[in-house]
């Protein structure tokens, strides 16, 4: 029986990073470091997911565990989705990317592909706010083709050319996520209440910065991590988008 | 004296700095030369040339040079900046730090020294140094909240809670009631991690307290959400942990564990089935799509329960054809009785019996029909429930209503495994591989099994229709770069199983060294998450890596390299390549024999060095200067077969590389513990080696290997060829005394072992090893009686396979074993003896 678990869950479970790169290069071709996992787990800890199978007689539970834990069992991971945010989006628009989804050929057809894209889709809009999500896919690749369009939504945006490294051109995709967007509002509301209970009736609580400054910020920072193949997807990624 | 520099020379040195900092190193040592040439002994610019070159893959030279700048100018903070940056790159981290102090000494205000010592001090874990340097940098720069962060970190990895918060809380203070924006994420997260610091006091109720204050603005919405139903739960508070969970449920119906806290919110007895199914199945009605709620009841229901919902669940499968019906089914063959009603069920189907009357169109009959047979293929292949012919019967029928389906091949290569023909096994998943030959998966599955038949070329050859061969060391290359530890684990052991010891070493090595690198990679990320501020996940990053070795990938590794080491100490000959069985055993007498063997040996080693470094010249021909995945020029390896391994003068002092790390990550692994024992034993420290005997004991005390053990310890003791210092004794024989007491005697204690033991194969071939042990006169009726076990209805093919290397070691007779074993299992190869 299979598990869509958090990668950062509370407790966490960063400990299934080296099965998760064992998924994918037992399934893909597209392969990474370990410290591009870490990259991801460590800019963008709410947006990845893993499918396990849970052990026979169920997870230990513990203190911090108390309806079960995963850590420190090392279940076989059977999937995953590894994804991130745009850093510097050519429209200015903050968008989520699917950096590598995958599901072992064993676990087909039990929905886990579909439920790990679900998650990381609500995660991008409610913690990121992103406008809408990207990612590519093979031309030839049927099954994920029929996820993303005809059960999740994607649309295909443009082909791209000789996308894979084997030539294979590429359908990018995206879908609009901002009906997940958290109400900004609302939270303010309640955040000037709680000023005004504090402070009396001088409450006077400014009304925010408009959203596009925090994508701004973040895009300045620089980035000292060693990414991926020196030119493998990850970059590839970047490189075809900022083409567009 | 440090010489001055003309105020020319002194801007052309700021040019170094400034191409260095522009990653401009060429350009910066031919600067520095400039500034050299008329100040040939100025310390900092050779400092600063030394670290250019060092960028540039100099390191040794950058070394040699940064050295003697320090010793032209002891007093620079540069030159010893410098020499700390390189002590770094070369991993020597305490000296690093050394230096860095010496830096910080001679310019105790430098941003870059303080920082640097810092990063280092997080890397050794060094959490007192760790404070002051995070304090020093706080008092420096205040206004900027990481630099506060970074110190509540040091103070919460050093276990100092209490202060952590408090550093938190300051910074927040300081803001003075001026709410940071929802997308402050920086704020967001420091809020969260200020929680998660409240909880680890074991305050829950302040953390949910807190949590509840300040949860609403966190945009990491399921964060907050597992915390609280977390929280919620450990105090106990029913109702509103019970809304929790269902929350978490609403977003996620496909994790078990929101289920159980589901459950144990509502206090649902465990034994209330009723109850409990009738949860679940309120969620399968709000997620009709969802596995989870409709397979977890499987697991509690009992009988006719558990029967009809069976039923429901397969047939629903089925009928969709979802190929991984078994893999989802088969735990709950633990229960004898479900396994036997899941089996009844489906052979049901096929007769026709229960097919619910709904009459399908003929061509999701097939489907349905191809699944069965499919299903029933896994069943009868599956360890608890097997029955190969069948399982064989089965798969052929799927495969002739789907010839094209790729895992009805694939199982059909797993049964030829479960068979004991390994080659066989390879040839059919090769079929698999050929029906979709642009699936990685399949491929992956072809590599291993041809591996599992010793055919490490031909593995790597698949492995590189997915690998980009054209990196330095070609296709073994890549799959280093990319840190594919399965292959390399499985590469290592099938060189194993060769005794081609020296490949072997050199894979066992090459996973340590991927370990080292995951370790190695936190490096960067002491100052890139403060950056980033995801301080929850940073800190979950620390934390892990603490316990890295503990991962099933190294202990798997790890316990290969001992055996090799063991083996290589045990059988020194091993060194110059595989010998034929018999002549590397123990009672290898006839040394004329071994003299040609290892002749043959000596001449086999050479031919593969010549394959080896004919490949690297067409490598090195194809591409002139490949490159690494990070655009570094990588080198060739100069020792692909790893001859330098191999030959070491003292296999078992390597041993300990993997030993150490090993047992102190899994202590609770007994194969583990027993391999120590036999490195101790045989490096003649026993105090160690009876704690791994004790540790061993406390796991399972009947254990085979352990059994064996036992007894070789106690007759070792009694002929030590000089007696153990005093103290020493006394531990060793108190503690042994615990597992085997020397008034014991051994014979019967072995005799009493078999007769407890005798349903079990295993147990039996280590009780038989005893006594051969004991009495070396017995071996023919030890023989015989290990005969006999082929005899036995629950003797698997692994364990016959296992009675072979009994038999060498007893340096008897195979012949009679191999045949009897291969009448009884025909379909195998694993007793064909060459």
């Amino acid at each position: 029986m299979v598990d869509i678990v958090p990668l950062s869950s509370y407790p966490s479970y960063i400990d299934l990073l080296p099965s998760i790169q064992t998924c994918n290069i037992t399934n893909l071709p597209e392969n990474y470091f370990l410290k591009y996992y870490l990259y991801h787990a460590l800019t963008w800890p709410q947006l990845s997911f893993v499918a396990v199978v849970r052990p026979r007689g169920g997870y230990k539970s513990s203190t911090t565990g108390i309806a079960g834990n995963v850590a420190g069992e090392y279940p076989k991971v059977v999937g995953y989705v590894l994804a991130k945010m745009e850093e510097e989006p050519t429209d200015g628009l903050q968008h989520g990317h699917i950096t590598s989804l995958s599901v072992m050929r064993t676990h087909r057809r039990l929905g886990i592909a579909e439920r790990l894209m679900r998650m990381s889709q609500r995660a991008m809009a409610e913690s990121h706010r992103a406008h809408f999500v990207s990612l590519h896919v093979r031309m030839s690749n049927v099954a994920a083709l029929r996820l993303y369009r005809d059960t999740l939504g994607f649309e295909v945006e443009k082909v791209e050319d000789g996308y894979y490294a084997d030539g294979e051109d590429a359908y990018a995709m995206r879908l609009n996520l901002q009906n997940m967007w958290l109400d900004w509002k609302a939270i303010e509301k309640r955040d000037a209440e709680n000023n005004k209970e504090k402070n009396g009736e001088e409450g006077n609580e400014d009304e925010g910065e408009e959203v596009g400054d925090l994508g701004k910020k973040d895009a300045e920072k620089m980035i000292r991590v060693k990414v991926g193949r020196g030119l493998g997807v990850g970059d590839l990624v970047e490189k075809n988008e900022s083409k567009a | 004296m440090p010489e001055t520099l003309s105020s020319k020379d002194h801007s052309l040195f700021r040019q170094v700095v400034h191409h260095f900092e522009m990653k401009q190193y060429k350009k910066g040592i031919k600067t520095a030369d400039q500034v050299l040439r008329k100040n040939p002994k100025h310390g900092d610019t050779q400092a600063m040339k030394a670290l250019n070159m060092s960028q540039i893959g100099q390191l040794e030279e950058a070394f040699a040079l940064a050295k003697t700048a320090l010793q032209n100018d002891m007093k620079s903070h540069i030159t010893w900046h410098v020499y700390g940056l390189l002590l770094r790159q070369e991993k020597n981290y305490e000296e690093a730090i050394k230096a860095y102090r010496f830096a910080l000494r001679l310019e105790p205000e430098s941003q870059p020294i303080q920082r640097d010592l810092a990063l280092l001090q997080m890397q050794m874990r060094d959490y007192q140094g760790y404070i002051r340097s995070r304090s020093a940098m706080l008092q420096t720069r205040p206004g900027f909240r990481q630099n506060w962060t970074a110190l509540a970190i040091a103070h919460h990895l050093a276990g100092d809670l209490a202060e952590a918060e408090k550093v938190l809380t300051t910074y927040e203070d300081t803001l003075k009631g001026a709410t940071p924006h929802v997308a402050d994420m920086e704020n967001s997260e420091a809020t969260l991690y200020k929680n998660t610091i409240i909880a680890e006091t074991g305050n829950v109720e302040r953390a949910l307290e807190h949590l509840e204050a300040v949860g609403y603005r966190c945009t990491d919405v399921l964060a907050v959400m597992e915390m609280k139903a977390n929280y919620l739960l450990r105090l106990d508070r029913k109702t509103e942990a019970e809304a929790a969970y269902t929350a978490l449920l609403e977003r996620n119906p496909d994790n078990s564990i929101y289920y159980n806290g589901l459950i144990k919110a509502k206090a649902i007895p465990e034994s209330d089935h009723k109850a409990l199914k009738a949860l679940y199945d309120e969620w399968v009605e709000k997620n009709p799509r969802c596995d989870a709620a409709r397979r977890i009841p499987l697991d509690f229901l009992e009988g006719e329960d558990f029967k009809q919902a069976a039923d429901a669940y397969l047939q629903r499968m089925l009928k969709k054809g979802v190929p991984s019906l078994f893999v989802n089914i088969k735990q709950l063959y633990v229960n004898p009785a479900k396994r036997d009603v899941v089996q009844e069920l489906v052979e049901g189907y096929l007769s026709g019996k229960a097919t619910n009357g709904s009459a399908e169109s003929n061509g999701d009959n097939n489907e349905f029909l191809s699944c069965t047979y499919y299903f029933l293929a896994q069943h009868y292949d599956y360890h608890v429930s097997r029955n190969l012919p069948k399982a064989m019967e089965n798969v052929e029928k799927a495969i002739e209503l789907s010839p094209k389906a790729v895992e009805y091949q694939m199982t059909k290569a797993r049964i030829w495994k479960h068979y004991g023909n390994p080659g066989k096994a390879a040839e059919e998943m090769e079929k698999a591989r050929l029906l979709d030959e642009k699936d990685r998966h399949i491929n992956t599955k072809a590599a291993k099994y041809v591996l599992r038949n010793n055919d490490n070329e031909k593995a790597l050859e698949l492995m590189s229709k997915f690998t980009r061969n054209e990196t330095v060391g070609g296709t073994l290359g890549d799959l280093h770069e990319m840190q594919c530890t399965w292959f390399l684990t499985e590469d290592a052991e099938a060189f194993l199983r060769q005794k081609k010891l020296g490949l072997a070493l050199k894979r066992f090595h090459s996973v340590n060294n991927i370990f080292d690198t995951w370790q190695e990679d936190q490096f960067d990320f002491h100052g890139f998450s403060l950056r980033k501020g995801m301080i929850r996940a940073y800190v979950d990053m620390v934390r892990w890596e603490d316990r890295l070795r503990e991962h099933p990938f190294y202990t798997r590794m790890a316990i290969g390299a001992v055996k090799a080491h063991l083996l290589l100490h045990d059988q020194p000959d091993l060194v110059h390549g595989p010998m034929p069985s018999g002549i590397n055993g123990l009672d290898s007498t006839d040394e004329n024999q071994r003299k040609k063997a290892l002749k043959k040996a000596k001449k086999e080693q050479q031919r593969l060095e010549k394959v080896e470094s004919d490949k690297r010249a067409a490598r090195k021909a194809a591409a002139a200067n490949a490159k690494g995945a990070d655009g570094e020029t990588k080198k060739e390896d100069s020792d692909p077969l790893g001859n330098t391994l191999v030959q070491t003068q003292d296999p078992l002092k390597d041993a300990m590389k993997f030993l150490a790390p090993l047992l102190r990550s899994s202590p609770q692994n007994i194969e583990a513990q027993c391999l120590g024992f036999e490195v101790y034993s045989r490096q003649n420290k026993h105090l160690l080696a009876v704690k791994c005997l004790v540790a061993a004991h406390s796991i399972d005390p009947s254990n085979p290997t352990l059994h064996l053990q036992l007894l070789r310890f106690r007759k070792s003791l009694e002929s030590l060829a000089e007696p153990l210092p005093e103290k020493i004794a006394e531990v060793v024989n108190a503690e042994f005394d615990k597992l085997l007491p020397k008034t014991q005697n051994l014979e019967e204690w072995n005799e009493s072992y078999l007769s407890t033991n005798k349903g079990s194969v295993a147990h039996v071939q280590a009780g038989l090893s005893g006594r051969q042990f004991l009495i070396p006169e017995s071996k023919p009726q030890c023989e015989q009686d290990l005969l006999a076990t082929l005899d036995s209805p629950d003797i698997t093919i692994d364990e016959a396979t296992a009675a072979l290397d009994i038999l060498n070691k007893w340096g008897s007779d195979k012949t009679a074993y191999a045949e009897k074993a291969g009448k009884k299992w025909p379909e195998s190869s694993v007793f064909e003896l060459n």
